[in-house]
């Protein structure tokens, strides 16, 4: 039988990776810890699945690359949603266009290929767990029952106009509380963000169909060699950046 | 072009580059990554006798020089291993190390046993170092190594590594203990037992708090720890390993005496570095007037070489 992972595999084995020097085109700090990033390069594609990342490493850098969900692709390159913080984060907030990036990808597999695609789903994302989210609704816009992206504050308002922002601190309410009460049966939940708002989503929903959780470890190789972001499961240990990210709630009994 | 192949247990290396146990699994990911053929040889990842599933997250950390890991040797079991994993590996364009670990003697006898009539293995990577696992590190103790390389080497009849750790403090008697008791080489070191803390919260960053320390910090005390075991052992075959991420570092543990070089931090960071080195290595020779890689094996033990 053909694994998700294996099929996926085969319909990116024809070089459509890449691995290339870039440098940052456009850097805007959108909030005081958020800022986007459009990376450039020749050989960059100019389409990534919703839910796949990239992997990015300041040339030179002595450590492990860091591995960033993509907000957009375009002709003019790969948007990122970055957290001011972190060494790769560092460099791409101080110096961006001054630094060599390696970029390599994408990796992991597209959130489209490991969710029922006859559901629509309310995206419940937490700060720059929002990010594959909107990239998912750029994508499969007819999959998208509501979304709820919640941030600390409301500075992360500029994010992309015309995606609304929910300020968790300004509004009293959290953004797995919001999701609650949009949530209808029938609806299926997709939610990326801090483990503790997963936590909460898993275990209001964790006896409803469609509920599939993207999580997040630290990644090594990002290729599913290293073990690095294996996690527990009921199918046996799998792979966070190979097998996932994306992974349906009823497999982490961990989590509920 | 300068000849990078080696030669080590009668068999020929395509280049000294060994991708170490662990950051390259068994292999089958990195082969849409680098052509496998140009790098001398893969060790797979750890197996042991029955299926583990490894550390809880977090199982990595950054470091100001490299990584702390704390995988906890996953595997699927040698038994899965043998029936699964080991067809498809087989037929990798690369020579095979298996690298087994076990908790007593006699439990490494029994997994041996079931790899007995497993093909296409050139060499077992005996591993008594890895800082990871329950029960203290088996390298640290001379006699226990001389205890379970005996057993390693009566129960296959392939050439046995064994890897030791790099901050045991008696790294030459317990490679004295295991080359003693038959093997055929060392594979030094593996990474160092280190510790880091998060700020925010007070509290050990892995699950299991210590892991090891793998990346660049850690290439001096490799270099160190091959160059006295060179220095000890003129003849032992010994694969250099820790902290090697470009040409530089993997010519200084041919200088310090490595017959073989492994990569572990750097193919996490760049799968692709096995066969840019190999590459590199014979361009750096050609510059430097040698026809091949064996000329300036152990060269830091002959008085170096005048610039060329």
């Amino acid at each position: 039988m053909t694994t998700t992972t294996e099929a996926n595999d085969a319909a990116t084995r024809d070089g459509s990776r890449f691995f290339w020097h870039g440098t940052v085109l456009r850097h805007r700090q959108v909030s005081e810890r958020y800022a986007r990033v459009l990376l450039e390069g020749p050989k960059l594609p100019t389409h990534i699945a919703a839910g796949q990342f990239v992997l990015l490493r300041a040339q030179e850098d002595p450590c492990l690359p860091r591995a960033f969900s993509v907000l957009t692709t375009s002709i003019y390159g790969i948007e990122l949603f970055v957290k001011s913080e972190g060494r790769v984060r560092e460099k791409l907030s101080a110096s961006p266009f001054e630094t060599v990036f390696e970029v390599r990808g994408p990796y992991g597999q597209p959130y489209i290929s490991k969710i029922n695609p006859r559901c629509q789903y309310v995206l419940v994302g937490g700060g720059s767990g929002c990010t594959p989210l909107i990239h998912f609704a750029e994508q499969h816009p007819d999959l998208v029952a509501e979304t709820v992206y919640g941030f600390r504050t409301g500075d992360a308002g500029r994010l992309l106009p015309g995606v609304p922002i929910l300020a968790e601190s300004e509004e009293d309410v959290t953004a797995a509380e919001r999701a609650a009460e949009l949530w209808k049966p029938g609806l299926g939940i997709l939610a990326c963000g801090p483990e503790p708002m997963l936590r909460l989503l898993a275990q209001r929903y964790r006896r409803q169909p469609d509920v599939y959780v993207s999580l997040e470890a630290r990644i090594g190789c990002g290729i599913g060699a290293c073990l690095g972001c294996s996690i527990s499961t009921t199918s046996g240990p799998q792979r966070v950046c190979r097998d996932g990210p994306l992974f349906a709630l009823e497999e982490l009994p961990w989590l509920m | 072009m300068a000849d990078v192949r080696v030669e080590v247990f009668n068999r020929g290396f395509a280049s000294p580059v060994v991708l170490a146990s662990g950051p390259a699994g068994f292999g089958l990911e990195l082969e849409r990554e680098l052509d496998l053929s140009s790098v001398g040889a893969l060790t797979a990842k750890t197996i042991t006798l029955e299926p583990r599933p490894g550390n809880p997250q977090p199982r990595l950390v950054d470091c100001p020089c490299g990584a702390l890991n704390s995988i906890g040797l996953e595997n699927p079991g040698v038994d899965r291993f043998a029936d699964e994993a080991m067809p498809r590996i087989a037929a990798l364009p690369i020579r095979l190390f298996v690298s087994v670990a076990a908790t007593s003697p006699d439990e490494l006898a029994t997994l041996l046993d079931r790899l007995r009539g497993v093909q296409a293995i050139d060499a077992i990577e005996l591993n008594l170092s890895c800082p990871n696992v329950n029960g203290g590190v088996i390298g640290d103790d001379p006699r226990e190594v001389r205890a379970f390389t005996r057993v390693c080497v009566q129960g296959t009849g392939r050439p046995v590594l064994v890897k030791l750790p790099g901050d045991a403090g008696n790294h030459i008697e317990a490679a004295e203990a295991a080359l003693a008791a038959g093997a055929a080489g060392l594979t030094l070191i593996n990474t160092l037992r280190g510790l880091r803390i998060d700020r925010a919260h007070g509290r050990p960053f892995l699950y299991r708090e210590i892991g090891g320390l793998s990346g660049p910090a850690i290439l001096p005390v490799a270099l160190a720890r091959v160059y006295e075991a060179r220095r000890a052992f003129p003849d032992a075959v010994i694969v250099g390993t820790g902290g090697i991420c470009d040409v530089g570092g993997m010519l200084e543990m041919l200088f310090a005496g490595a017959n073989l070089v492994g990569i572990g931090f750097a193919v996490m960071a760049d799968p692709e570095l096995p066969q840019r080195l190999g590459e590199e290595l014979s361009a750096w020779l050609d510059e430097h007037g040698f026809d091949n890689v064996t000329q300036v094996t152990g060269i830091a033990h002959r008085g170096g070489f005048d610039v060329r």
